[in-house]
């Protein structure tokens, strides 16, 4: 399994480690937004991480966490994080089975006891511990963090808030204003701010405690996401919804904001390149669209040819989906290449990231940063006689 | 002949070391880390293209902050994050050679710096702005003789609604502080003062008109409200440049449908120079808040504009500087037949459209007693708080709001 990134790499979180021991910073458009999908490298020969190939990402604004479990299994941070720890085993990690990491707190769930500690402070000591009394293996119920026993890891302190057991969570996906939570019945909840529609009840208004979108009852959910002002859950059929803010386009449907912005862009470059053939700027205005810029009900998005989705992760303000059949597509915001389409282009419509498709790569997991995004890929097998 | 960067960055520290960049914890270190780049590589040699991209960096991250939460939640600290991002993409805009448009979106960007972001380096955006509306004063110089048609424009008469006698809003020329006090301000009874305007700038050393605002502010961006009325489907708002405003919205320069108003904007903190024209009333030292307290606003706009049937939380003055508005107010005490929206944004809003009510919806709305005016240059409409109040312009018109406690 291999990991290629696409996005914002001002801080080296995708690749160029080197560049940045040598006390450089990344100032070309090429190096900050990588616009194609690049493999992710670590720190070469100096960690012993190199060695594995197995390993799941984890991803905030300025860094990327590469979780290893097979054997002796610990994180590595790349991005912004001191010369000497970047690339290198967080010796704090060793033996972790989850990790998730935000802007200011790694959180690492071990078999008997989680720990988050403050990446901005050299400390001994983690800011916030627990221990966990019955194995979760043992129980029956995984760790899938930032869910914990009782509760849950909320990115602002504190750190740990309590859940309600009786919503039996399954996962739980964050955003630094409102919560959506998967229960072990398919039914998903969601509270915290609902300013852009993001909670999807169909209202604006903010709700304090965990409330079940009634307009998804009675079809189970299987993955719960969230973005900035956006969230998105796919149903057992692989059949996706989404809700909340589409500003950038991030919901996939029709957005008035981002057409005017990219009509402007094309405009500008037209002006740059008088040469080029003035016909394509004055398309016709099409038929009356209808543009939402809010979505405050769940809103089936069809991604046309059609496909059944089997992952999908949010960015702030752009969305990546896995579909079952291995393709990679995304949408939204792409000002820092995070849509992979080798342009630097926004979206309101799902376009899959042709790169893969032609270097017969097929995409099994996407997890995306805060305006990055990583796509893990296998090898095509080619298909005997 | 000092060139446009020579001007800008004499009001800039000299070096890095002279540049602090100061902030709490909330604002994380990766983010402090891009600030410092930023500052790097504007006393270093490197390329417009990475000053500008780095500058971008750190508008979209605390753009993405400042959109976070509701706005009088958001740490202060972003919004100066966002002003920093402002100051160092204007720096990158202007050194050199800029173009005529790189100056304008330098302040375009300042303006934005002004309205979202909070004051750094002792106002330094204030100070660059100044430095850039010159330097777009001289570009311009001559191209005055493009607007003659906007002297004869709008002075068609309005059509002023007829106020019956006994539903006036009582008239009274320059009261003394106590007489204001005892007969209105405690009472909390609507007036119209008279005669106590007369000496401000905007009414007489340079009266307000299209071409002034152009003059002084037209390169300004501000924010605007598109649809006729702020609880109608449609409406919304957006960014435009005084000019602009005036040329789509009030000149109709480009056949736009719709309307667009220059409301509940608080211009004068953004433009010193218009701040100058008008003075706080008197009468507000009545209230227990210093003079910084009072919020002013203004109200800039075409005939037409409606602000619905609504209340405010705080005391109001409404001073009328051009043009004539007709005003309606109903008291507190008849809340229970005016049908607030029901929804938390918009329960301080009555659903009732004033002068069409519909009366199978409404059917309370028509006892409700009201008073009413039509406000004139010169006067200023003493709205008590909580009071109801709609008002519509009945041509060109801008007044300024006084909201005191």
């Amino acid at each position: 399994m291999r990991w290629f990134g696409f996005g914002f790499n001002a801080f080296g979180q995708i690749y160029g480690q080197d560049k940045l021991l040598e006390g450089e910073c990344f100032e070309n458009e090429q190096e900050v937004k990588v616009s194609s999908p690049t493999e992710c490298t670590a720190q070469e020969d100096r960690s012993d991480c190199r060695l594995k190939t197995d390993y799941q990402i984890r991803a905030s604004w300025s860094r990327r966490a590469s979780l290893y479990l097979n054997g002796d299994s610990c994180v590595c941070l790349s991005g912004f994080v001191s010369n000497d720890s970047c690339g290198n085993p967080v010796k704090e990690s060793r033996g972790c089975k989850d990790a998730i990491i935000s802007e200011s707190y790694l959180t690492l769930a071990f078999s008997d006891r989680l720990e988050s500690w403050d990446l901005q402070k050299k400390e001994t000591s983690p800011s916030w511990s627990m221990e966990i009394k019955t194995d979760p293996e043992i129980s029956g119920t995984p760790l899938n963090l930032p869910l914990v026993p009782g509760g849950y890891i909320a990115t602002k302190t504190p750190l740990y808030r309590s859940l309600s057991p009786h919503l039996r969570a399954k996962s739980l996906a964050l955003s630094s204003e409102h919560a959506i939570l998967l229960s072990a019945s398919g039914t998903v909840y969601t509270w915290g701010l609902g300013s852009h529609g993001q909670l999807g009840h169909g209202g604006l208004t903010p709700e304090e405690e965990p409330r079940a979108v009634e307009a998804l009852w009675g079809m189970p959910m299987s993955c719960v996401a969230t973005g900035g002002w956006h969230s998105v859950c796919i149903s057992d059929g692989g059949d996706l919804y989404v809700w909340g803010w589409n500003e950038s386009g991030q919901l996939g449907l029709p957005s008035r904001g981002l057409r005017k912005a990219t009509q402007q862009q094309i405009s500008q470059q037209q002006e740059e390149s008088p040469c080029r053939d003035a016909s394509t700027s004055t398309a016709e205005e099409p038929h009356e669209e209808v543009f939402i810029s809010i979505q405050a009900f769940p809103a089936l998005l069809d991604i046309t040819p059609s496909c059944e989705v089997s992952t999908v992760s949010c960015g702030c303000r752009h969305t990546a989906a896995v579909t079952t059949t291995g393709d990679l597509y995304t949408w939204g915001w792409g000002d820092y290449g995070q849509l992979g389409h080798q342009t630097l282009i926004s979206s309101d419509e799902p376009q899959r990231v042709e790169l893969f498709k032609e270097q017969q790569m097929r995409v099994v997991d996407v997890v995306c940063g805060a305006w990055n995004t990583f796509a893990s890929v296998v090898k095509e097998e080619v298909a005997g006689p | 002949m000092h060139t446009l960067w020579t001007k800008i960055s004499a009001v800039l520290p000299k070096d890095e070391e002279q540049f602090p960049l100061p902030f709490g914890a909330i604002v994380e270190s990766s983010v402090v880390e891009m600030l410092r780049r930023s500052r790097r590589q504007l006393y270093s040699d490197t390329t417009s293209a990475s000053r500008m991209l780095t500058a971008k960096v750190l508008l979209d991250f605390s753009w993405e902050k400042l959109n976070t939460g509701t706005w009088r939640h958001v740490d202060k600290e972003w919004r100066r994050v966002y002003s920093y991002g402002c100051l160092f993409k204007v720096a990158a805009l202007c050194r050199g050679d800029p173009s005529p448009e790189d100056v304008l979106e330098a302040l375009r960007t300042c303006d934005m710096g002004l309205l979202m972001g909070a004051a750094i380096m002792e106002d330094v955006l204030q100070v660059i702005v100044r430095i850039l509306q010159g330097e777009v004063r001289m570009s311009t110089k001559g191209e005055d003789s493009e607007h003659p048609q906007v002297k004869r424009i709008k002075m068609e008469c309005p059509h002023v609604p007829v106020i019956r006698e006994e539903l006036a809003i009582p008239r009274v020329k320059r009261p003394s502080l106590e007489s204001f006090n005892t007969n209105y301000l405690l009472p909390l009874k609507p007036l119209i003062l008279e005669g106590t305007i007369e000496h401000w700038p905007a009414l007489n050393q340079h009266p307000w008109s299209i071409e002034y605002l152009r003059s002084v502010a037209g390169c300004r961006t501000v924010p605007v409200e598109v649809g006729s009325r702020y609880t109608d489907e449609g409406w919304s708002q957006t960014l435009l440049t005084v000019s602009e405003f005036i040329d789509r919205y009030i000149l109709n320069k480009d056949g736009v449908k719709g309307s667009g108003y220059l409301a509940q904007h608080q211009l004068f903190d953004q433009i010193p120079e218009l701040k100058a024209d008008i003075r706080p009333p008197d009468y507000c030292c009545l209230g227990e808040g210093d003079e910084e307290d009072i919020t002013v606003n203004a109200w800039f706009g075409p005939g037409g504009t409606v602000s619905p049937l609504h209340q405010d939380p705080q005391q109001n003055f409404l001073a009328q500087v051009v043009g004539s508005k007709y005003i309606r107010l109903y008291s507190p005490e008849d809340t229970d037949k005016l049908y607030p929206h029901q929804s938390q944004l918009l329960h301080n809003t009555s659903q009732v459209d004033v002068e069409n009510p519909d009366p199978e919806r409404f059917p309370e709305f028509a006892k409700a007693p009201y008073l009413e005016c039509v406000l004139q240059p010169g006067d200023v409409l003493f709205i008590p708080v909580q009071h109801w109040h709609y008002v519509r312009s009945l041509e060109l018109s801008f007044s300024v709001s006084f909201w005191w406690s």
